[in-house]
């Protein structure tokens, strides 16, 4: 059955008409990038970004836990990004973090394995209706992870779409296209399933794909992927999506993801592990005069192949029913003062890893934006506190984290 | 609660501020979805065949009639068409990403030449307009970000620069009655520059979402392009505003 899903979703997608969308980092916000080559009608843009921190973390009265590691400074980022377009109606991208890769070469990717350092390395094809990229990018699938977190005052994602539940990035092919006069915009794609740890392991020894499709529908206009009303919507603009991705990694006799790939199932064990995934969900934004709001849901159906698999939490198979439920929500407010050159952000989520350990989840964040030139030259100060704490999965040292930064975006 | 109430706060402070500025909010009064023509980005009118010229970030030129139909298409076509102006019988039309001045006969959508135009910027912030300053004589193209207006003679060889004031970023331009208007799709605003030295006189705020291109009719009614919404928007001639 959702084999005959994914397929349908891709044959429809390639069924389609018009071909327009971007979450790209460095094409989909042009502002980002300030210099271009171009030579006989192709162009080469080369851009970047330089940000970095001061945070403290509020620590627990704890005398067994007195570690001060978050409190300094902190690199954010050090991007390059390379984008192409040809006369013949190609694209080509290379973004690069510079501090993830030099993070990864001096650790051996153990200091941030979901994080590369290689943030997109495809080549993309608009010449007809619908658009075809190969190679490694952000996936379709949640508005907050395909949103640039730079063009906010937060300095980083949700925890829900921040890459802890499933990969924001992989390899593979992404079909995309507009019907209907631009009101539908879809996506289709079928991906390596390791996400960013696709270059650490490659390909996993099940030799199945990821399946990932979303279809998002908007009026009156297309509503891009910025999170901050920056063009102070003249009339009320939104737009609701509804996404999916299936995965089964089921491994063959001899292989086991544990041990052939640590690094790949992530902090909660749930991003890729022997057995198959299904997640779905939805999304939404309104903007209006500066004011934008968000929500977003997901729902993930994990069902591992082994039942002493320690996602089961040793629990009996007549309780568990071969199935762990993960997910969780997230909801987000946002006014942009343009006048003031400010920008105030407010998120709540609740997140719920694991539905076989007790306890889940909520964060509330605050953050503030002074931009002296847009998101390209901004002051940015973000806090954020635990309202409730996942002892079992997820226990803290922390009642709250207060980060100040500043990032130029060239 | 409390947050919420902070945010509607904001929001009374943000109307009022912009209450009591010498400035004037216009409104369209209505708009034609334009089926045929995918991410329409500029506008321009022929006051002599009264036909509508319009131009597609996908590269290509339409030409169409009063009720904003197409009637043809150009053979030849760009990459990403942006901005469009009409004179002595040709039609001349930047091409934002590749950055080129595409030139068109009238008569028959032929396509003539193109030229190549410099400007460094980032790739999709380049020229998306195109207009004539018949008091300097010359053609100007405005960058998008930063707000930069470049002239250049018949031949597109540049001959000056001007920084204009007052907008985030400017997506159009056209000649009208002896003046410039100049359409900020960021700020949903028009700027009406003097063609002397490009100070801005006026400003105009709009109802329109993310609008592109501006053009004016033989009766002096105005007309936007939004790609994002496909749509031309209807207005009056603009009321006279004096800052």
């Amino acid at each position: 059955m959702i084999k005959k899903f994914a397929f349908i979703t891709v044959v429809a997608a390639v069924a389609s008409l018009t071909a327009r969308a971007q979450y790209s980092e460095f094409d989909g916000n042009a502002a980002a990038s300030q210099f271009t080559l171009s030579s006989d009608g192709n162009t080469l843009q080369i851009g970047g970004r330089i940000s970095g921190y001061y945070e403290t973390r509020f620590l627990k009265d704890d005398t067994t836990y007195q570690k001060k590691t978050h409190n300094g400074w902190a690199v954010k980022d050090f991007d390059l990004d390379i984008l192409g377009k040809t006369a013949n109606k190609f694209v080509y991208e290379f973004h690069a973090s510079l501090v993830d890769l030099a993070a990864a070469a001096a650790t051996g990717n153990t200091a941030g394995p979901q994080n590369p350092g290689i943030k997109s390395a495809y080549v993309q094809y608009k010449g007809w209706p619908v658009k075809i990229k190969l190679g490694y990018d952000k996936l379709p699938y949640s508005q907050g992870s395909m949103s640039d977190v730079w063009g906010t005052p937060f300095w980083s994602h949700a925890n829900l779409y921040g890459g802890d539940l499933f990969s924001r990035r992989d390899f593979g092919i992404t079909l995309n296209y507009r019907f209907l006069n631009d009101k539908f915009n879809a996506y289709a794609g079928a991906y390596s399933g390791m996400g960013e740890n696709f270059f650490e392991y490659g390909n996993d020894a099940s030799g199945r794909m990821e399946y990932v499709g979303r279809v998002e529908y908007s009026y009156p206009s297309k509503v891009k992927y910025n999170l901050i009303d920056e063009e102070m919507s003249a009339t009320p603009v939104f737009r609701v999506a509804a996404n999916a991705r299936y995965a089964d990694k089921t491994q063959p006799k001899g292989s086991s993801i544990i041990t052939d790939e640590p690094d790949a199932p992530g902090v909660y064990g749930v991003r890729v592990f022997d057995g198959k995934k299904l997640a779905y969900g939805g999304d939404a934004i309104v903007k209006y005069k500066g004011f934008s709001a968000t929500a977003e849901v997901h729902f993930m159906q994990l069902k591992p192949t082994n039942l002493t698999d320690g996602l089961y939490n040793g629990t009996d198979q007549s309780k568990n029913k071969s199935v762990v439920n993960s997910g969780g929500f997230c909801l987000g407010a946002n006014y942009n003062w343009e006048k003031k050159h400010s920008a105030f952000s407010l998120m709540y989520e609740e997140l719920n890893a694991n539905d076989l350990y007790v306890g889940v989840q909520d964060w509330l964040y605050l953050a503030y934006a002074y931009k002296f030139s847009g998101f390209n030259s901004v002051l940015k100060v973000q806090y954020y506190v635990p309202v409730t704490e996942d002892k079992a999965q997820d226990p803290l040292h922390y009642t709250g984290q207060l980060r100040v930064g500043y990032q130029i975006v060239f | 609660m409390k947050i919420l109430s902070f945010y509607l706060l904001l929001l009374l402070l943000s109307v009022f501020e912009s209450k009591g500025k010498n400035v004037l909010h216009i409104k369209h009064k209505g708009f034609k979805l334009l089926k045929s023509i995918p991410e329409p980005s500029d506008i321009v009118f022929d006051s002599i065949g009264h036909h509508y010229y319009i131009v597609s970030d996908h590269g290509y030129l339409f030409e169409c009639d009063t009720n904003l139909n197409v009637v043809r298409k150009a053979e030849k076509s760009g990459l990403d068409f942006e901005g469009i102006d009409i004179r002595d019988g040709f039609i001349y039309i930047s091409d934002e990403t590749p950055r080129e001045v595409y030139k068109y006969r009238m008569s028959d959508l032929a396509f003539v030449e193109k030229y190549p135009v410099s400007w460094g910027g980032a790739a999709n912030k380049a020229f998306e307009s195109i207009s004539y300053n018949y008091v300097r004589h010359c053609f100007v193209l405005v960058a998008q970000q930063p707000t930069v207006l470049v002239e250049y003679d018949s031949t597109f060889k540049e001959t000056g620069r001007y920084k204009i004031k007052g907008a985030r970023n400017i997506a159009g331009a056209r000649w009208h009655n002896g003046l410039l208007y100049l359409l900020s799709s960021l700020d949903a605003s028009i700027l009406v520059c003097d063609p002397n030295n490009y100070n801005v006189t006026t400003v105009y705020h709009l109802n329109v979402l993310n609008p592109e291109g501006i053009s004016f009719d033989d009766r002096g009614q105005m007309r936007l392009v939004s790609d994002d919404t496909r749509r031309v928007y209807y207005f009056d001639k603009l009321p006279i505003l004096h800052q």
